[in-house]
């Protein structure tokens, strides 16, 4: 009885026990299976930020993809790994699946490679039309001389705070447009208003309202005689703009998994 | 001598009526034409000791005058006095434009006035406190001038041209002359010393179809004066006024050229004719916060001039809703645009 009882007893710790490793188990199965984490959203493979760099980097991504429905995820590698940066940065989405809310979701990388100095700038999804190719070489062109110096918080957190206020634009304006700038607004209105003012100001003692014509007498008075006589003549040439752009460009494409993106390709 | 108009009718005085443009009679109503009066002031003559005294025709008190007072009203019995000796011989006007406003029209047009200043303080635009209003014929003189302007300049013309490879800018020179006859006629010029030369200049324009021959009565019951400045000694404020036009006709006979650039520019201005005038202003004082206003009004279009107190806190009211406006204004065409609201 007594034996039966401690049978019984060890057969349900061990069933536990069971239990345990086996729910431990398909925990660990369901990490494996799905490895990337879609809240992270700095990936410094080449060591080029200190831990509270990239615990802001990542705090601001996190907070302004909220408001954009979109990650903004940073890459930097030490060398190439034999893949070409832009292949790196498709394969990238197509493995990771990278979004901000569900897997191959809105997503805008930028990728450097600190070997080959390349920079790479991608858009998915949401990002690709906000984010197009010519947005893209914007923002590229705006972090640029940061990356060159060395600067590499300030170009990353750059590229999130310029995607964020991009995409606050419509697809299809330039949002560097000056109109677009508040101390432009700013500016213009207060001029407005200076020059308004000070002509009210200025007509308030009356104004004078005999012109030119007032006095004269239109019958007598004409050109006499004239004479225009040709000295010579210079002609000076300049070379047309040639319109090919610059270094760079590349724009977007398609990758092996079919996703279409949006991109901008550069040295610093 | 003292001239004085006394009504043939009654005897009362009689003064000249803007509103019918005729010496009326205030007591019984009788109207008299000015334009069939007899005037020989200008043939007239007066030794120059004559009168250093006036004294009113009507009362006898004596007339109490500035030098260039050529009528007046006798502040003992208010009767309009025209002192003849100061508008004869040299001093006599050719023409005149008799005041179309009267007294109550000026008052009524002149608070008008107040009420439409944007920037003026509230108790202004009442237009309460007028401290007087004074119908006085400023001293003119109107010149017509003749310009004879010869300029010799070099100007240019550019084009611009271009190919598949260069963009080619053409400039031709050419050397440009010019023989021009400008005739500006009845150029007014206050001459009067007292008058503001930059408020006057702003009354303009006087319509000169309303030119009389000058008569006496017509000044009856208004202040006059006679002229300061003699016709030489403004000649050049003549042709300063009109120099600017003069650059402005020279100037748009080269139109059609890019760059203008004289070599020479003659200008030789004679003076044609020019006449002594009497013109109407209404001269209007205004106290306003301790200090006065001067304020002129043109006695026929009713054109005021002079600068009214301006409200600070109007011009910030202006100024900030104006910038607001704009600002909002503009942030919506961005926002239209396709750029964010903020």
């Amino acid at each position: 009885m007594v034996r039966s009882r401690m049978f019984a007893q060890s057969f349900l710790s061990l069933f536990t026990a069971l239990m345990i490793f086996l729910l431990l188990g398909i925990t660990a199965a369901a990490a494996d299976a799905d490895a990337f984490d879609r809240d992270r959203y700095i990936y410094d493979f080449a060591e080029l930020l200190t831990d509270q760099e990239l615990s802001e980097l990542q705090s601001l991504a996190s907070g302004l993809g909220k408001e954009r429905n979109t990650a903004f995820i940073i890459i930097t590698l030490a060398d190439s790994q034999g893949k070409d940066i832009v292949q790196y940065v498709e394969d990238f989405y197509d493995e990771q699946a990278p979004g901000f809310d569900q897997p191959h979701g809105n997503t805008a990388i930028l990728a450097i490679n600190m070997q080959e100095r390349d920079v790479y700038l991608a858009g998915f999804k949401k990002a690709e039309e906000y984010l197009d190719s010519g947005r893209m070489d914007q923002i590229r062109n705006k972090i640029t001389p940061a990356l060159s110096d060395g600067q590499y918080f300030e170009a990353f957190s750059s590229f999130i705070q310029t995607s964020y206020d991009y995409m606050g634009y419509d697809p299809g304006v330039n949002p560097e447009n000056l109109l677009f700038k508040w101390w432009f607004q700013l500016a213009v209105s207060l001029g407005l208003a200076g020059s308004i003012v000070g002509l009210m100001a200025y007509r308030l003692g009356g104004r004078v309202t005999v012109n030119a014509r007032t006095y004269m007498d239109s019958n007598r008075s004409k050109v006499l005689s004239k004479q225009d006589r040709f000295i010579r003549q210079t002609v000076t040439r300049q070379r047309k703009p040639s319109n090919d752009s610059k270094g760079g460009g590349g724009g977007g494409g398609i990758t092996g998994g079919g996703h279409s993106h949006s991109g901008s390709r550069g040295k610093f | 001598m003292i001239l004085h108009y006394k009504c043939p009718s009654c005897g009362s005085d009689m003064s000249f009526d803007a509103d019918s443009g005729e010496l009326s009679c205030q007591s019984c109503g009788r109207h008299e034409n000015i334009a069939n009066y007899p005037e020989e002031l200008k043939t007239y003559t007066f030794s120059e000791d004559e009168a250093k005294e006036y004294h009113c025709e009507n009362c006898g008190a004596v007339l109490m005058t500035a030098a260039e007072t050529a009528a007046t009203r006798c502040s003992f019995c208010g009767a309009g006095v025209v002192i003849a000796d100061r508008l004869s011989g040299d001093l006599a006007p050719a023409m005149v434009i008799p005041f179309t406003i009267s007294k109550e029209e000026a008052v009524a047009a002149f608070k008008k006035w107040c009420r439409k200043g944007v920037l003026t303080p509230r108790g202004f635009m009442t237009a309460d406190r007028i401290k007087s209003i004074t119908g006085l014929y400023v001293p003119f003189w109107l010149f017509d001038l003749n310009s004879r302007v010869q300029v010799n300049a070099v100007c240019t013309k550019v084009r611009t041209y271009s190919d598949s490879e260069y963009i080619y800018t053409e400039t031709k020179f050419y050397d440009a002359y010019r023989d021009i006859n400008l005739d500006y006629i009845k150029v007014p010029v206050d001459a009067s010393e007292k008058m503001n030369d930059a408020l006057m200049d702003k009354l303009e324009p006087f319509p000169y179809d309303q030119l009389k021959d000058f008569k006496t009565p017509y000044l009856a019951g208004f202040l006059a004066e006679r002229y300061n400045y003699s016709d030489k000694e403004l000649l050049s404020r003549a042709k300063d006024k009109i120099s600017s036009y003069i650059d402005s006709y020279t100037r748009s006979t080269l139109s059609g050229y890019q760059t203008i650039n004289y070599k020479s520019k003659d200008i030789q201005t004679t003076n044609v004719k020019s006449d002594y005038v009497l013109l109407p202003v209404w001269m209007v004082s205004y106290d306003y916060n301790r200090s006065e206003y001067i304020f002129a009004m043109n006695g026929q279009t009713g054109k005021v001039v002079g600068k009214p107190p301006v409200s600070k806190g109007k011009v910030a009211m202006w100024f900030s809703s104006i910038a607001a406006g704009s600002f909002l204004a503009l942030k919506c065409v961005a926002f239209m645009m396709g750029g964010g609201f903020w």
